[in-house]
């Protein structure tokens, strides 16, 4: 038996014509944070609804706990806590109220647990303000308190910092990392802020238009990324002709008019100076690099980073 | 389902509207009032003046209409507010969640035609226009209640459209259509609409003067045209509910 807590098999949703999740194959391992990342409109959120039995699946399979949620609701369920999307409570209620609903529905038992949960999340219990009154952040750290009022043992987090200040993002990054670290949570975050994900997760997928480009965990990933030699130049033409001539390499790639980056690593940095100089090219930087995740994720996107 | 049901009700907190509304249930004993101030009778029959007061106008139009906005403000807030997905996920099932909210209009129902009951007594023997009688006042229960219950069922078909519906207007605009359709379908066919099959039910012993109905009172048909009418309500917003995510 495996420790995987969900695990997707060529996950796929059609919408129409459109493909917004496309052969996913995901797995959040048990007591893990898994952060999926991916542009807005990647797909990550219809994962999400996916994994949680919000919309239908076109074709493959999702086992959360080792078992298909359709139709065993009752007993998953329980066992899971989410925010999708925004999270929508009824207005006219105080943020209190509203979870006492919650928990009323869910059967909570533990006494304080409503209390408990708006502390977590540094809301005041029994206060009067309205939900239709609270700011964007509130009403985040309100679905976020929701989501584990009932302790739940995987939590599935859509976005959770969207419209917190930083400190309120700081927060909750920590807040997040203790129930991990602490209780042995295992969460499944999606976000489209790069730096959150690499803060937070153990493991990480990459999504782009509905496509897993990558899954791995973070430390492999970081081992992975490669290293290089950052040149910058008065002549890329003339270098890239002596790295090839000269130092037998073709593995560099031309970053703009003097700026080049040798991924052979193994050829020595002063050698390839020296031989430039000499060769009439002023030499402005030169250094070893390691790519950033940023990075990584343009490369393997083939577009544009993300924030 | 109690459990969904007492919820239901702690999700209405603060609403003013639903007070307000209550209110409505004083207009036909009011206008009955002012009717009969009008003419100066008084020793009248209490059931002329119940079916004034209450299985007139509040029967065929007002209680739909009030339970119609009923309907349409227990669903609002959850279709606005993208709420569904949060109550699938605890898991609350499609048919509680439809149902706890027809306990809910039934619950207003009964409190309206009590309000009713209650205002026409008060309106037609304190002015000394209707002696006062255990009997008419048992009789008027007994038919304010049957209102309540049975509109209550007859208005379904609004709850399952009020769970299609993003917007107050559209809801409120068919629960004005469906209670005028069933308030003008009675003469042409009583077996059609749930609202005309009420009044079949309530005015069965004939023992409301004036209430005629112009076809041949057949009880089972009248409960079987609510039946269904309730059945494919229900089966519909099954439909919509489990596509709304």
């Amino acid at each position: 038996m495996n420790d995987f807590v969900i695990e997707a098999k060529q996950l796929t949703k059609i919408y129409g014509k459109q493909k917004a999740v496309n052969c996913v194959n995901l797995h959040v391992r048990k007591g893990r944070v898994y952060g999926l990342l991916g542009r807005n409109g990647a797909g990550k959120t219809t994962i999400m609804k996916l994994i949680l039995g919000l919309t239908s699946v076109t074709s493959g399979e999702v086992a959360v706990f080792g078992q298909n949620i359709r139709g065993r609701e009752k007993r998953v369920f329980p066992r899971i806590g989410a925010i999708i999307e925004t999270p929508g409570f009824y207005p006219n209620l105080t943020g209190t109220e509203n979870l006492e609903i919650f928990a009323k529905l869910r059967g909570t038992a533990a006494p304080g647990a409503v209390k408990n949960a708006l502390e977590i999340v540094g809301l005041p219990c029994k206060d009067k303000k309205l939900f239709g009154k609270y700011s964007l952040g509130m009403k985040q750290r309100l679905g976020i308190a929701n989501a584990i009022l009932h302790d739940p043992e995987l939590l599935i987090l859509d976005e959770p910092t969207n419209g917190l200040d930083p400190i309120g993002i700081a927060e909750v990054r920590d807040f997040i990392k203790r129930l991990s670290s602490e209780q042995g949570k295992t969460i499944l975050i999606s976000s489209h802020i790069l730096s959150e994900i690499a803060l937070l997760a153990d493991d990480i997928g990459i999504i782009d238009c509905g496509v897993l480009l990558e899954e791995s965990s973070m430390n492999e990933l970081k081992k992975r990324n490669s290293k290089y030699i950052l040149l910058q130049v008065s002549d890329v033409p003339k270098t890239s002709l002596i790295l090839e001539r000269e130092f037998h390499t073709k593995d560099y790639s031309v970053q703009d008019e003097h700026t080049l980056r040798i991924y052979d690593t193994s050829l020595n940095m002063g050698e390839i100076n020296k031989f430039l100089v000499m060769q009439n090219i002023t030499v402005t930087s030169s250094g070893l690099c390691n790519d950033t995740l940023e990075d990584y994720f343009k490369k393997i996107t083939g577009g544009e980073g993300i924030a | 389902m109690l459990k969904l049901v007492r919820i239901e009700f702690t999700k209405l907190r603060r609403k003013k509207l639903l007070w307000l509304m209550l209110l409505s249930a004083f207009i036909m004993p009011f206008f009955a009032f002012l009717y009969f101030c009008y003419f100066g009778e008084t020793g009248i029959e209490p059931v002329a003046f119940y079916k004034w007061s209450a299985f007139g106008f509040t029967m065929f139009i007002i209680l739909p209409f009030v339970l119609g906005m009923l309907c349409t403000i227990l669903m609002y807030n959850e279709q606005r507010f993208d709420m569904l997905k949060q109550l699938w996920i605890v898991p609350v099932s499609r048919l509680g969640y439809f149902f706890s909210k027809f306990f809910v209009v039934l619950i207003y129902s009964v409190c309206f035609m009590l309000i009713t009951a209650i205002a026409s007594v008060l309106f037609s023997v304190l002015p000394g226009y209707v002696v006062f009688e255990w009997d008419s006042i048992f009789f008027l229960l007994k038919k304010c209640l049957e209102i309540a219950l049975f509109t209550a069922f007859a208005m379904l078909p609004v709850l399952a459209i009020a769970a299609v519906q993003k917007s107050y207007i559209m809801s409120v605009c068919v629960t004005l259509i469906y209670a005028f359709a069933g308030f003008f379908m009675t003469p042409i066919n009583m077996y059609i609409h749930p609202l005309s099959c009420v009044s079949v039910i309530i005015a069965r012993n004939g023992d409301i003067p004036g209430l005629t109905l112009p076809q041949t009172v057949h009880i089972p048909m009248a409960l079987l045209c609510i039946f269904l009418w309730s059945f494919a309500a229900t089966l519909f917003a099954m439909v919509i509910l489990s596509r709304r995510k």
